[in-house]
């Protein structure tokens, strides 16, 4: 009998595709982080305007710890920036040959627009 | 020079569940991994089960992974490897039959949904339907695919979904979407609209670079998803 097609977790991620792979792979996992912000940020507000419940507090400090917040600010502006690289190779599929700048020009902008906004975010945590 | 090759193995009329063999070859450095696995199944292990026709990179039947990346084992040269520790395993996301055999028919079966073949009811003229040379350049990539399997078994949309069709089959509607003697390119972009058509690739681009054809398979996917876009605004 013929081995099942389905492929694990561990053999996906074992396959190296490059850069491009990589890009796809952040993508998803930003999405995520994202998902998980806005969830905790409902169930946090639900619990303390319904009920003035303390989980709602619990829940607050952990998405509104600094760990947190740097990881969060990285999946906002990592999501939006190749977000936005994947639509302009779908709209403009000629563009889609110049695919490797097109990630390099995409870290041209993350890097700097990370690194200035976990500067402010470290010296306001500083400051108190 | 000696070149050390953990194989994947797996029998099904055998006990034993799958698992990796290792074998050490004297190998130059023009060799194709080809050459080794001709070497390992002629004179080490004649059970050893992989697939091979032309040799020379035209038929597509020894798509492989070697050092974790889909490529014919016939295109690539031991000295393009970066290590003499080779692990070659069976490409992703197909039945695997025996060792380096999978199951192809789920392949061809998202092949043929794609209508992969010329269509045109009008009377054939005396002579040969004309096209310019811009019409022919127009799909000139996609025609030099060779059904290996490589680009969709290199995608993860595949390897999750089996009902999505695949780069490959996008490739191969491709060349008769953008064919101007052809007139079932609106079926065709039906067929790639539907939930589990063109729409799926996440342009991941591990298609592109598994290509051994250096078929730029990524673009031609956008271009089929532009031409649904198109075609649904007008």
């Amino acid at each position: 009998m013929a081995l099942s097609r389905k492929v694990s977790l561990s053999a996906g991620a074992k396959y190296k595709g490059g850069g491009p792979m990589l890009a796809w792979v952040l993508h998803r996992i930003s999405g995520l982080g994202i998902i998980i912000f806005v969830t905790l940020h409902v169930i946090a507000s639900f619990f303390t305007q319904q009920f003035g419940s303390d989980l709602g507090i619990s829940i607050n400090i952990i998405y509104e710890s600094i760990y947190f917040q740097l990881f969060i600010v990285f999946c906002a502006i990592f999501h939006g920036v190749n977000g936005f690289r994947i639509i302009v190779l779908d709209i403009w599929p000629r563009l889609i040959r110049y695919q490797k700048e097109s990630t390099w020009l995409e870290w041209f902008v993350i890097l700097p627009l990370y690194g200035l906004t976990v500067f402010i975010m470290i010296q306001r945590f500083l400051e108190g | 020079m000696q070149v050390t090759l953990k194989i994947f193995r797996y029998n099904p009329e055998d006990n034993r569940k799958k698992h990796f063999d290792t074998f050490t070859v004297e190998a130059e450095p023009t060799d194709r991994i080809l050459d080794l696995l001709e070497r390992i199944k002629g004179t080490e292990d004649g059970t050893l089960g992989f697939r091979r026709a032309c040799a020379h990179g035209v038929c597509g039947s020894d798509a492989i992974r070697i050092n974790g990346v889909n490529r014919l084992a016939c295109k690539v040269l031991v000295q393009d490897l970066k290590s003499r520790k080779v692990t070659i395993e069976p490409i992703l996301g197909l039945p695997i039959e025996k060792d380096l055999i999978v199951d192809m028919e789920p392949f061809f079966d998202h092949y043929r949904s794609v209508m992969p073949y010329f269509v045109n009811d009008d009377p054939p003229p005396s002579k040969e339907r004309l096209q310019s040379p811009e019409e022919r350049e127009r799909f000139d990539d996609t025609t030099k695919c060779i059904l290996c399997a490589a680009c969709s078994t290199s995608c993860p949309s595949f390897w999750v979904n089996d009902k999505y069709v695949g780069p490959a089959a996008i490739v191969n509607a491709h060349r008769f979407i953008f064919d101007s003697r052809d007139q079932a390119a609106a079926e065709r972009l039906e067929i790639l609209n539907e939930q589990f058509g063109v729409f799926r690739c996440h342009t991941i681009f591990n298609c592109t670079d598994a290509c051994p054809r250096d078929i730029q398979v990524t673009q031609a996917i956008g271009e089929v998803k532009k031409a649904i876009i198109d075609r649904n605004l007008e």
